[in-house]
C-alpha cells in the first residue's frame, strides 16, 4: 500500500467485491504447498534424537538427567501456554503438576485398578486431575490477566502447598506418597523395571505432549489466546470473551502440567510437598523465561539448559543456584527474548548469507569474555571456600587446578584473568557491534 | 419505515455528579452513513462506549435492529452484528497483519473456542483474510508485525479488523484523527469502499470528511444532540453554527 497514491475514483456505493482479483502468486497460495515437510521436519528430527540419545549416553545417571529434562520440557511448555501465549504470569503453576502427580501416585497404590491399566497411559490421569483443578481455579482466576491473575495464582499456590501438610490422606504429609510403577499391567511385555524403559516412555510423552501443545497454538482458541494477550479489549470487539479464552488456555495448560506430574510420579515413584510448593512454581517460571517465552520451542531450550545447570553444575559447585540466578537476571535484563530469542536473532543473518562474517568478531569478544567470567567464577568460589571451607582444609580445585586458597598467588592469577578477559572483551565489543549491524543489513559489504 | 439499525432512547451517562450524556434520542436507519460531530468534550466517544457496552448507561436504552442491548457484554453485542474501531489505534501489535485480520474472522466463520480445528488448514479463513487485506490495500504488508506499520496503515488495518467479521453496523471513532490531507483522503475512500451497503456511524472532527461521507449528521454539544439532519440542513442550522460549526468553517476559509 502506498498512502501517497490514494484511489480517489471509487464511486460511492461501489461493491467491494469488484476490486478483488485472484492472483495465483499470492503469498497465501505459495506458502501452503510444500510447507508440510518444513513443519514436520523438526518433529521427526527431535524424535530421532530422543530415540538415539540413550545409545550415546548409556550410563544410568545420564538417563536420570534426560528423564528430568523431559519432564521439565513438558511442564515448561505447559507453563508457556499461559505466560508466552496467553500473557498470564502464574506464580503457582507447580500445584497443577503436583496434584496430577499425587493423583498418579494414588492410582499406583490402588493395586486392583492399577494392575488393569498399562503404565503408559497413567500420565493421562495426571493430566485429567491437573485439568480438573485448573477448571476450578480458572473459573475465578482468569477473569483478569495481569496483577490480579498473578496474585490469585500465588495465593492458590500457597494455599494448596499449605494443604499438603494438613490433608495428609492425599498429600502424605512430610514423607509424601510413594508407590511402585511395576504393578501396572505390562505393556507389550515391558514392565518398566529398568530406567531405559522409563526413558522411552517419558520421551514418547514429550513428543506427544509437545506436538499437541503446538497444534493447540494453531487452533482458533490458541490464536485468540495471542490476541487476548496483546489486546483483550479489541478481542472482545471481535466476538470473543477474553475471560473464556483465558480460561480455555488455563485449563489446557493445567492438563499438560498434570501430565508432567504423572511423568514425575512414574520416574521417581514418590511425590512430596516439594513438587507443588512455591519454589517449584518459581523454578518453572525461571526455566520458561530463560528459554524464551516468545517462541514455541523456547521452553524446551530452557528446560534443557536449566536441567544441565541443575544437575551437571551442582556436581561441581555448591553455588550452582547462585550462577543460575545470575543467568536468569542477565536474561531478564539483557536478553528478554531468552535463549530462543538469541538464536532466532540470527535467522536474518543466515538468510542474508552473512553468518560467516560474524564468526571472527564473536570469537574475539566471546572467548575473552568467557575466560574473564571463568576468572570471576574462580574468585567467587575462592571467596566461598575461604569463608566456609573446613578448618585446615585449604586445598581447593577450580577449573581443574588445585591450589591453596589461603595464599595470595591464586587470587592474583584469578583477578588478572578476570580483568584481562573482560578487558579484551570490552575493547573488541564495538567491532562485534559493527559486524552485527553490517550482517543484519542487506546489501554488499562496504 | 422498517426497524432502524440502531435506536437510542433517553440515553444518559453520569460519572459521579458530572453528567456527560444528557438524554440522547437518535434513530439511524439501515445502510445510512451517520456522522456524529461536536466540539471536544461533547461526549462523542462516551456515546460510542455506551452503545458498545464499554460503559453501562445510567439511563435509557440502546436497540440494535430493534433488540435491546441492556446487560450484554461487548463480545455479545459484537456477535449481534455491531463492530467498532477505537479513537486510539487498537490492533494486535505483536501479531502479523494477516493474523490480525484472521482473528477478526474466526468468530463470524463459526470457529468459536474450538481446539479441534487448525486455522492454517482453513481455506476460507486464509482467503477471507487475504480478501480483506486486498480491500484495505495491505496485502503486501501481510507478514509484517502489525506494530511496524505506519500510522495510516495501522488505521486502515483497524478498519479492516472492524469490518472483517461481517458486521452490518460499523462504528468508527475518529478514523482520520492525526492524519495528513492525503492520508485523510485515502482513508475516506477506504471507508466508502468497505462500508458499502452497511450502516456506518462515525465520530469525526474533519469537516470535509464528514460532509463528504455522511448521509445525515448529528451535532453533539455538552451531551445533547442539538441538531440532526442532512449535511446541508445541519450546515444551515443557526444553533449549530453558533455552537460549533461557525468557528470550524471560518477557520477553513
Amino acid at each position: 500500500m502506498t498512502v501517497s497514491d490514494p484511489r480517489t475514483d471509487v464511486p460511492k456505493g461501489a461493491r467491494p467485491e469488484e476490486q478483488i482479483t485472484t492472483d495465483p502468486s499470492k503469498p497465501a497460495q505459495r506458502m501452503r504447498s510444500g510447507s508440510l515437510v518444513l513443519t514436520l521436519a523438526p518433529w521427526v528430527i527431535a524424535s530421532v534424537v530422543l530415540a538415539i540419545l540413550p545409545m550415546v549416553f548409556t550410563n544410568n545417571s545420564a538417563l536420570t538427567i534426560m528423564n528430568q529434562m523431559s519432564i521439565t520440557i513438558v511442564f515448561a511448555l505447559a507453563y508457556n501456554m499461559l505466560l508466552g501465549q496467553g500473557g498470564m504470569l502464574s506464580f503457582g503453576h507447580a500445584v497443577y503438576a503436583g496434584v496430577g502427580g499425587f493423583a498418579c501416585m494414588h492410582i499406583m497404590n490402588m493395586s486392583d485398578f492399577f494392575s488393569t491399566i498399562p503404565l503408559v497411559i497413567l500420565p493421562v490421569f495426571g493430566g485429567l486431575f491437573g485439568m480438573g483443578l485448573a477448571m476450578i481455579v480458572g473459573a475465578f482466576s482468569t477473569r483478569n490477566a495481569g496483577t490480579v491473575f498473578a496474585m490469585i495464582s500465588l495465593g492458590v499456590g500457597e494455599l494448596i502447598a499449605a494443604c499438603s501438610v494438613i490433608i495428609v490422606a492425599f498429600f502424605g504429609g512430610e514423607e509424601g506418597v510413594s508407590g511402585d510403577r511395576t504393578y501396572a499391567q505390562p505393556f507389550f511385555g515391558v514392565e518398566f523395571l529398568q530406567q531405559i524403559e522409563v526413558y522411552y516412555l517419558t520421551a514418547g510423552w514429550v513428543v506427544v505432549s509437545a506436538a499437541l501443545m503446538y497444534l493447540w497454538s494453531r487452533t482458533p482458541v490458541g490464536r485468540m489466546a495471542n490476541a487476548v494477550r496483546d489486546n483483550p479489549e479489541r478481542a472482545e470487539f471481535l466476538g470473543y470473551s477474553s475471560r473464556w479464552v483465558r480460561f480455555y488456555s488455563f485449563v489446557a495448560s493445567g492438563f499438560f502440567a498434570g501430565v508432567s506430574g504423572g511423568l514425575f510420579a512414574i520416574n521417581y515413584e514418590i511425590l512430596t510437598e516439594e513438587n507443588l510448593n512455591t519454589a517449584s512454581s518459581g523454578i518453572i517460571l525461571l526455566v520458561t523465561f530463560l528459554g524464551g517465552v516468545g517462541f514455541f520451542f523456547g521452553p524446551i531450550i530452557g528446560a534443557i539448559a536449566f536441567t544441565l545447570l541443575q544437575t551437571v553444575l551442582s556436581l561441581s559447585t555448591e553455588l550452582w543456584a547462585f550462577y543460575a540466578g545470575i543467568l536468569f537476571l542477565s536474561t531478564v535484563m539483557f536478553f528478554p527474548g531468552g535463549l530462543a530469542g538469541l538464536l532466532m536473532m540470527h535467522v536474518p543473518v543466515f538468510k542474508l548469507g552473512k553468518a560467516s562474517t560474524l564468526i571472527m568478531p564473536y570469537l574475539k569478544t566471546l572467548l575473552p569474555a568467557a575466560i574473564g567470567l571463568m576468572g570471576l567464577a574462580a574468585l567467587v568460589e575462592m571467596t566461598f571456600h575461604y569463608r566456609h571451607g573446613a578448618t585446615g582444609d585449604n586445598e581447593m580445585t577450580v577449573f581443574w587446578t588445585t591450589f591453596d586458597s589461603h595464599t595470595l598467588m591464586p587470587w592474583l592469577v584469578a583477578g588478572a584473568i578476570t580483568l584481562i578477559g573482560l578487558g579484551i572483551a570490552k575493547v573488541t565489543a564495538p567491532a562485534l557491534k559493527e559486524a552485527w549491524s553490517e550482517a543484519t543489513t542487506a546489501g554488499g559489504a562496504s | 419505515m422498517s426497524t432502524p439499525a440502531l435506536e437510542l432512547t433517553g440515553l444518559k451517562k453520569s460519572f459521579g455528579k458530572a453528567e456527560i450524556i444528557r438524554g440522547i434520542d437518535l434513530s439511524i436507519g439501515k445502510a445510512e452513513r451517520h456522522a456524529v460531530i461536536g466540539p471536544n468534550g461533547a461526549g462523542k466517544s462516551t456515546l460510542f462506549n455506551l452503545i458498545t457496552a464499554r460503559f453501562a448507561p445510567s439511563a435509557g436504552t440502546v436497540k440494535l435492529h430493534g433488540e435491546d442491548l441492556a446487560g450484554l457484554e461487548p463480545f455479545q453485542i459484537n456477535r449481534k452484528g455491531l463492530s467498532r474501531s477505537f479513537q486510539i489505534t487498537n490492533i494486535f501489535p505483536a501479531m502479523t497483519v494477516f493474523e490480525n485480520v484472521r482473528c477478526a474472522l474466526l468468530w463470524s466463520q463459526g470457529y468459536k473456542y474450538s481446539f479441534w480445528n487448525l486455522v492454517n488448514r482453513s481455506r476460507e479463513l486464509t482467503e477471507g483474510a487475504d480478501r480483506i487485506l486486498d480491500q484495505i490495500n495491505l496485502l503486501e504488508r501481510r507478514n509484517l508485525p502489525a506494530g511496524t506499520l505506519s500510522y495510516a496503515e495501522q488505521r486502515a488495518l483497524e478498519i479492516g479488523i472492524t469490518i472483517a467479521g461481517g458486521a452490518d453496523v460499523i462504528m468508527l471513532d475518529e478514523p482520520t484523527a492525526g492524519m495528513s490531507n492525503t492520508e485523510t483522503d485515502y482513508i475516506t475512500d477506504l471507508i466508502l469502499k468497505v462500508t458499502a451497503g452497511k450502516t456506518l456511524i462515525m465520530v469525526e472532527h474533519d469537516m470535509s470528511v464528514v460532509f463528504g461521507l455522511a448521509d445525515r449528521i448529528s451535532v453533539l454539544v455538552y451531551g445533547e444532540i442539538i441538531a440532526t439532519g442532512k449535511p446541508e440542513e445541519v450546515r444551515a442550522d443557526a444553533r449549530v453554527q453558533e455552537a460549533y460549526l461557525g468557528a470550524a468553517l471560518e477557520a477553513e476559509h
